[in-house]
């Protein structure tokens, strides 16, 4: 067999690279964001900041490149597939590097402030299961891989719990109004990394349609999963 | 035929095991004979023959009523030699012989008894290069409800022409000069002309042959439009090189692709017919997805 667009295969080759490096800064960004909120490492927090600003020159970069392919190449099946793909992608990527600003802006405003060990090993918990997802949901599209992409839903579960239950942990710390602002600001990192987890399984959703070409909602299926358990 | 696989989730406190449906990459008979109600042509088991050489085979489908239909596909995958089945044009070349059958309205169109002229007239054709007869304007439309025996007066002969020109969407522009010469018009308006004058005999199918292929993109948009329009009285096969016309202009599309022998004979097939959203999106065979995505040859 002949690809005879190699010079669309090409740029389109070179956009999905772009998605890849645009994932693996935010992956890096999420672990570098919690450690500066544990650590209270302000440096950390800055190279955060720069890093996003570089997440935000890519996702004009890879805009534009689509913007051009699209009306320059009419791309069809497959190559539509993988375009739509991107496009998302790189919305929710670009979102992903913003939760970790966010996160990084809570390390700021934690800076000196007393704070709860316990809570902290909950963010650092709930970081060591993000990340993994971000992981599987870039690697899952890497391969093309619909079944490693379906296991998201499941792995979100426990983000999902612990954010949920991070109130009640914030209130049982007591009435230290340093502690509770510093654990009022964690709380909101909590929920950036609880966001992040839905956006590694956004990146799921588009992995299978990629690969079958079925759009699916994995937060539906897994609502009438259990509807059909009870 | 679908593929399922069952993947366990092994992250979290569920033990549930996720269904995989993938989509079939080998398709069978169903994913290339559409199902349609009460179609207006369908082909069992077409083929042809040009002498020895088999130029198509195998070819079974249906066509819609009031669908524009696009057969699409590499050069000598025989969609040209399939349309022209469909209203016996292939009767022409001295050595080509039509296997199957070609049922319109009930009626095998290659039985015995059936007249190839009065087929064309229900079932008419658009070709490649607009081709006006040297006659004037109003000639060119009448020519047709002429040769069909029409049996009506001048003033119903002109109504006649108004209307075609008409909905060919040339009336505006012609109206003025219906005695001129066919060839006083430009390209793009001769193969509206052309098209008046296949819809003249009040056809219920029109065939068109890469009917924009020697326009320019303006006078290819206007026959583009002009064929969603036409669609609310006709059914229209169109042939065409350019998928990104395919995909604009039909309802449902039809690839075909040619396999090659030993002795390097090309024998064209249909290889899957299907919605034009989904032939363009997600196909499901293999060989389809290659060809609109540039990788074949």
């Amino acid at each position: 067999m002949v690809d005879q667009r190699t010079h669309f295969h090409a740029e389109l080759e070179g956009l999905e690279q772009s998605i890849h490096e645009i994932g693996d800064r935010a992956y890096d960004m999420i672990q570098m964001a919690i450690q500066a909120l544990i650590d209270d490492d302000m440096d950390l927090a800055r190279q955060v900041r720069a890093s996003d600003q570089v997440i935000d020159q890519m996702y004009l970069d890879v805009h534009n490149r689509w913007i051009n392919l699209i009306a320059r190449q009419q791309p069809m099946g497959a190559d539509l597939r993988l375009m739509s793909v991107l496009l998302h992608m790189n919305v929710t990527l670009e979102r992903t590097g913003d939760q970790a600003v966010n996160i990084a802006k809570m390390a700021e405003l934690c800076h000196g402030l007393p704070g709860s060990d316990r809570i902290g090993q909950q963010i650092q918990e709930m970081g060591h299961l993000v990340r993994p997802m971000l992981r599987t949901a870039i690697e899952s599209f890497i391969r093309r891989d619909a079944a490693e992409a379906r296991l998201l839903p499941a792995m979100d579960e426990p983000v999902d719990r612990i954010n949920m239950g991070m109130y009640r942990e914030v209130v049982a710390l007591g009435t230290d109004p340093e502690m509770l602002e510093w654990a009022t600001h964690t709380m909101m990192a909590a929920r950036a990394l609880e966001r992040i987890g839905d956006q590694a399984v956004d990146v799921g959703e588009q992995v299978v349609y990629l690969v079958t070409g079925e759009l699916l909602d994995f937060n539906e299926e897994a609502l009438d999963e259990r509807g059909s358990e009870s | 035929m679908s593929e399922t696989e069952t993947a366990p989730a092994t992250t979290g406190a569920s033990d549930r095991t996720i269904e995989i449906t993938t989509r079939p990459r080998d398709v069978g008979e169903d994913a290339r004979s559409m199902h349609i109600e009460d179609p207006v042509i369908e082909a069992q088991g077409l083929g042809v023959h040009y002498g020895h050489f088999r130029a198509v085979r195998d070819v079974t489908m249906k066509f819609g009523k009031n669908e524009i239909t696009a057969l699409i596909g590499p050069s000598g995958c025989g969609k040209s030699t399939v349309l022209r089945c469909f209203n016996r044009m292939n009767d022409l070349i001295p050595s080509a012989r039509v296997e199957g059958n070609v049922i319109y309205n009930d009626t095998d169109i290659y039985a015995e008894d059936i007249d190839p002229v009065e087929v064309r007239r229900k079932v008419g054709m658009v070709f490649q290069k607009p081709n006006p007869f040297p006659k004037s304007i109003f000639d060119n439309v009448a020519w047709g409800a002429k040769i069909n025996g029409f049996k009506g007066s001048k003033g119903e002969l002109s109504n006649l022409v108004e209307r075609a020109l008409g909905q060919a969407a040339l009336w505006e522009e012609v109206k003025d000069k219906l005695n001129e010469s066919g060839y006083s018009l430009s390209g793009g308006q001769q193969q509206r002309l052309c098209i008046a004058r296949a819809i003249a005999t009040n056809p219920d199918v029109v065939l068109m042959d890469e009917p924009a292929s020697a326009l320019d993109p303006i006078a290819t948009l206007r026959i583009e439009e002009l064929m969603h329009e036409l669609k609310d009285d006709y059914s229209i096969i169109i042939v065409t090189h350019n998928m990104q016309q395919a995909a604009r202009v039909s309802d449902r599309t039809a690839f075909f692709s040619v396999d090659v022998n030993d002795s390097g004979m090309r024998t064209g097939r249909l290889v899957e017919y299907g919605f034009t959203d989904k032939i363009f999106t997600t196909p499901e065979h293999e060989e389809t997805e290659h060809y609109i995505t540039g990788r074949f040859g």
